[in-house]
């Protein structure tokens, strides 16, 4: 599902990337970028939160020059003299602009990174009001956000992702540099597709999906936490190597005895004395109990 | 400068990544520790250093660099430093007089609607004024810069909003990590339990979270899950959110630490020297 | 008083006058001659007696001067008012200057209900009150004939106190005389005795805390208690005592809505406040009513604007009076944050299981623990059931999410 998604097949997408605090969305954002690059699609990158040296850094190896940065990151609010994207420019005749400033044959794939910066600045309806434009405005193939999931109400991360045709949460993975990705993938004809797949993404920012059946969500994870030996790594010896096991069962322990000996013991053979007490009225009985005073 | 924080992280006064945005953070617990380190650590690496002191006044700061074998009032004099200190400036708009407008760098104290502009004009014009090289006639040759800020929480209860200061640090960090390749270290403290981040979020748990998504590694002090101990002051999370050299994605490692008089021990969980 | 942008951008500015507070260890020598003040142990720093000798101790030998000490007021506010009075009395018997506002209460009521200090008490005082606490070695050596082994254990000593007397005692149930209480120099702020201008300067803070903050400074300038004020007369100490802020009464909504309108006007206030006591030689008492306050971050803010933070919760009223874990003392103690000014490693408490109780002559904090079973038939029952209430108060930590896992 997720190489699907990365082959981008179907234009006029829209896809996001929530993430949260714990695990950042970048790097598959990255990957997406890199992937739609080496399809030789132009890609315009909407830069809020990154800096253009700092994404560059990371997509080493691709082909560049088809990326096309636009830097709403120094300064997106206009405070300085020379505000080169402002976030109160986040409309479609501004960002139909931009996009057709360079010529290019395919319609371009627009990346926002991230719309949280945007939501945090417009109303919701605004922003959902021109991303639907943008879609539907033909001027770009597809759209690919960042969206930080914690950082806005429930109700605003739901009618964006409500917009969307794909959404992709990710979240750390429980070992190593695995994460989890939840897929939610609407096709045109209405059809909703799910999925839940561990990734990792390698250093030239190619995804590598390491396990699909996530059908039993978190259970999957019982058999392997058996499967940890606890006597694995310790610093002194638990296991038994065969000769030693059979030393140790050979060995008597104090107070066990043999079956002979417990039944000698249990069955008193006849000839033993025994002796026999009948009390009478006289002997001198402790009424009182001896262990009055325990409450137990 | 605590020394086994540095091996942790893997930085010396000599050697530090550049363009770096710090985060420390606690919850229930005090990091403000480590904000003494980072100060102590810059003066050394011979960084000039604007310090957004906001919650004590400067001789606390200096009392306790003087522990830790720096001077901030000689770093000041050399032009190494630059001191804002909140306290001093906040009076002068909390209780208006006629004679003293104040600083513009305090003004969003009169008016909290209208956000951090101010404050970030005077990091960026005293930032970028000495990087075109006002001081360059002296003798000595400065690194990097550096923005320290302490504490961001504060601004929150003097009733600047968090998207205000979720702006401030974004422009802070496009001017001094990105432009000037320099690094920042801002502490954002927050008080309540981990379990209520579902819902209405209050202000510095929204602070705390947008703060994580720019910075690339945060610090975050907090008690023991276990209660109060008098030997060891709580555990520190260490988390790096960018991609490392060696491609490690985000990479977490916690200690167990103790502030000593002058420093601070870290160890791993379990390995604290009143329990061995 | 604050110096102009200009000089915080210059570096080789002129050393600001604030190099020489009470804050730093060189001019300790210079300050050290003010009555009723005694440099720490730990830092240096100057220290002034609460009047309660346990809680001197439990703040590290007493509060530093420049700092603010908050009291998250019982719910019946008798024990917060009583730590605010001792701390005022002290300040009449060491002679520092008061500065009390209240809005509830006029402030000369409060003044009037000031303890009287025990002064010759000091040969006296000692044995009568703590004879069994006390833990000089050589009256005990006598009583060690049988059990001598024990002899050189540490003797248990439940009420916190440090070894050198600092501060006075006071007896509550009489009043100071007036003479004396007259002899300190006071000022009040009585909030309906202050018109409030509508002061359009900021929006911020309420126009009751802002005529307080005006007139907290008017004081410390007018009596010289600015540190950069010259150094020619003898200095004093200027005692701060705000009764019951953030009630209804300041016109703060902070106790009767959720979410409350002025949410960031105490906080701001409280800032201004340690604006004004780091650059003078002033020491404040707050309380605060903290109970009636819901929103538990809005409270976490206000701590960490204060230096020390301690909380009272009174057993009166609640169904622990009843309980016999608890019928030795009046209250818990809670400590919620210890100061760090000008050092980096504060002192933490040994441990933070406090009960307080509240004698004729002493208000003592104490190591909460059992008391010793001195009855001969033991009824087990109700011993293993005080055992489980100890475990549940002490045991692992004070109010932490359980002991789910050790640490170490």
């Amino acid at each position: 599902m997720l190489p699907e998604l990365l082959q981008g097949t179907d234009a006029g997408g829209f896809l996001i990337i929530q993430d949260s605090a714990s695990y950042s969305g970048r790097h598959l954002l990255k990957s997406f970028i890199n992937a739609a690059l080496n399809r030789e699609e132009a890609v315009h990158v909407l830069g809020f939160e990154v800096s253009e040296e700092e994404l560059k850094d990371g997509l080493k190896g691709s082909p560049v020059q088809r990326l096309h940065f636009h830097n709403a990151y120094s300064d997106p609010l206009g405070w300085t003299d020379q505000p080169a994207f402002t976030v109160h420019q986040f409309r479609l005749e501004e960002l139909t602009r931009l996009v057709k400033q360079t010529s290019h044959p395919k319609p371009a794939t627009l990346v926002i990174d991230s719309l949280s910066w945007i939501l945090r600045h417009l109303s919701p309806p605004a922003v959902c009001k021109t991303l639907q434009q943008l879609r539907k405005g033909g001027s770009v193939r597809a759209i690919i956000g960042l969206l930080h999931a914690d950082m806005h109400q429930r109700g605003t991360v739901g009618s964006v992702c409500h917009l969307a045709t794909s959404v992709i949460t990710v979240a750390p993975g429980m070992k190593g540099d695995g994460a989890v990705a939840k897929i939610t993938k609407r096709s045109k004809s209405g059809k909703v597709v799910l999925d839940e797949v561990i990734f990792s993404i390698k250093d030239d920012l190619t995804v590598v999906v390491q396990s699909k059946p996530s059908q039993l969500g978190p259970k999957q994870i019982d058999p392997e936490e058996q499967e940890t030996d606890p006597t694995a790594n310790l610093t002194f010896n638990l296991r038994l190597s065969n000769t030693e096991r059979e030393a140790k069962e050979k060995l008597a322990l104090p107070f066990v005895f043999s079956k002979e000996k417990k039944i000698a013991l249990l069955h008193s053979s006849p000839g033993s004395g025994r002796i026999l007490y009948e009390p009478d009225a006289n002997d001198d009985y402790d009424q009182e109990d001896p262990d009055d005073d325990l409450d137990v | 400068m605590f020394t086994e924080l540095n091996s942790i992280l893997n930085t010396t006064p000599d050697s530090f990544t550049q363009g770096e945005f710090v985060l420390l953070s606690d919850r229930q617990s005090d990091a403000s520790f480590l904000i003494h380190h980072f100060l102590s650590l810059y003066l050394r690496a011979r960084c000039r250093v604007w310090f957004v002191g906001l919650v004590q006044s400067f001789n606390h700061y200096s009392a306790i660099s003087q522990r830790l074998g720096v001077s901030l009032t000689q770093a000041k004099e050399k032009g190494q430093l630059v001191f804002l200190e909140g306290l001093k400036e906040s009076l002068s708009v909390l209780i208006p007089e006629d004679t003293d407008p104040g600083s513009q760098a305090m003004d969003f104290l009169r008016d909290p609607a209208v956000g951090l502009k101010s404050l970030y004009e005077f990091v960026r014009s005293s930032a970028t004024s000495s990087a075109v090289g006002k001081h360059e006639e002296a003798e000595e040759k400065w690194g990097p810069p550096v923005l320290l800020v302490d504490d961001l929480s504060v601004l929150l209860s003097l009733g600047v909003s968090v998207g205000a200061v979720l702006d401030f640090s974004h422009y802070c960090r496009a001017t001094v990590c990105s432009q000037l390749q320099g690094n920042m270290v801002m502490l954002s403290r927050c008080d309540g339990g981990e379990e209520e981040d579902d819902g209405d979020d209050e202000g510095s748990e929204r602070l705390l979270k947008g703060l994580t998504h720019q910075c690339s590694l945060t610090l975050h002090v907090q008690g023991l899950p276990t209660g109060y101990c008098r030997d060891i002051h709580g555990q520190v999370e260490v988390c790096w959110r960018r991609r490392q050299g060696d491609g490690h994605h985000t990479q977490k490692k916690l200690f167990q630490y103790k502030v000593h008089d002058k420093g601070a021990s870290f160890f791993a969980p379990g390995t604290s020297s009143a329990v061995l | 008083m604050a110096a102009p942008m200009s000089a915080v951008g210059k570096p080789s500015a002129e050393r600001s006058p604030f190099n020489t507070t009470s804050f730093q260890k060189k001019t300790r020598t210079k300050l050290i001659s003010i009555p009723g003040t005694r440099p720490s142990v730990q830092n240096g720093q100057l220290l002034v007696s609460t009047g309660v000798t346990s809680l001197d101790y439990l703040l590290g030998g007493g509060l530093a001067v420049g700092t603010v000490l908050l009291i998250e007021e019982d719910r019946y506010d008798s024990y917060s008012r009583m730590i605010l009075k001792y701390f005022l009395a002290e300040g009449v018997v060491c002679r520092h200057e008061l500065f009390v506002a209240a809005a509830q209460d006029n402030p000369d009521d409060i003044l009037q209900e000031l303890p009287a200090p025990i002064l010759d008490d000091i040969a006296i005082h000692k044995p009568v009150e703590q004879p069994r606490l006390s833990c000089e070695p050589q009256d005990s050596l006598d009583a060690m004939k049988i059990a001598w082994r024990y002899q050189n254990l540490p003797k248990v000593q439940s009420a916190l106190a440090s070894s050198s007397r600092f501060g006075h005692y006071y007896d509550v149930s009489k009043t100071m005389e007036p003479e004396i209480r007259q002899a300190a120099k006071c000022h009040h702020f009585y909030l309906p005795e202050h018109p409030t201008q509508s002061s359009p300067a900021h929006s911020t803070m309420l126009e009751s805390y802002s005529a307080l903050l005006k007139s907290l400074q008017e004081v410390i300038n007018r009596e010289g208690f600015d540190v950069a004020a010259p150094m020619s007369k003898s200095r004093n100490i200027l005692r701060i005592g705000l009764h019951s802020l953030g009630s209804a009464l300041w016109g703060d909504d902070l106790s009767c809505h959720d979410n409350p309108k002025n949410g960031h006007a105490l906080t701001t206030f409280l800032y201004g406040l340690r604006a004004l006591l780091r650059s003078s030689l002033s020491v404040a008492v707050v309380t605060l009513p903290s109970h009636l306050i819901q929103d538990r971050a809005l409270m976490g803010s206000i701590t960490r604007l204060c230096d020390n933070a301690i909380a009272l919760e009174s057993f009166k009223g609640s169904e622990r009076e009843t309980n016999p874990l608890y019928k030795d003392y009046h209250g818990l103690l809670h400590v919620r944050q210890v100061p760090h000014l000008n050092c980096l490693a504060s002192k933490l408490p040994d441990h933070k299981d406090l009960a307080f109780k509240l004698k004729r002559k002493q208000f003592s904090i104490e190591r909460l623990h059992l008391p010793p079973d001195l009855s001969e038939t033991v009824s087990r029952v109700s011993r293993g059931e005080l055992a489980g209430a100890a475990t549940v108060a002490s045991a692992c930590g004070s109010g932490s999410s359980g002991n789910k896992h050790l640490d170490f």
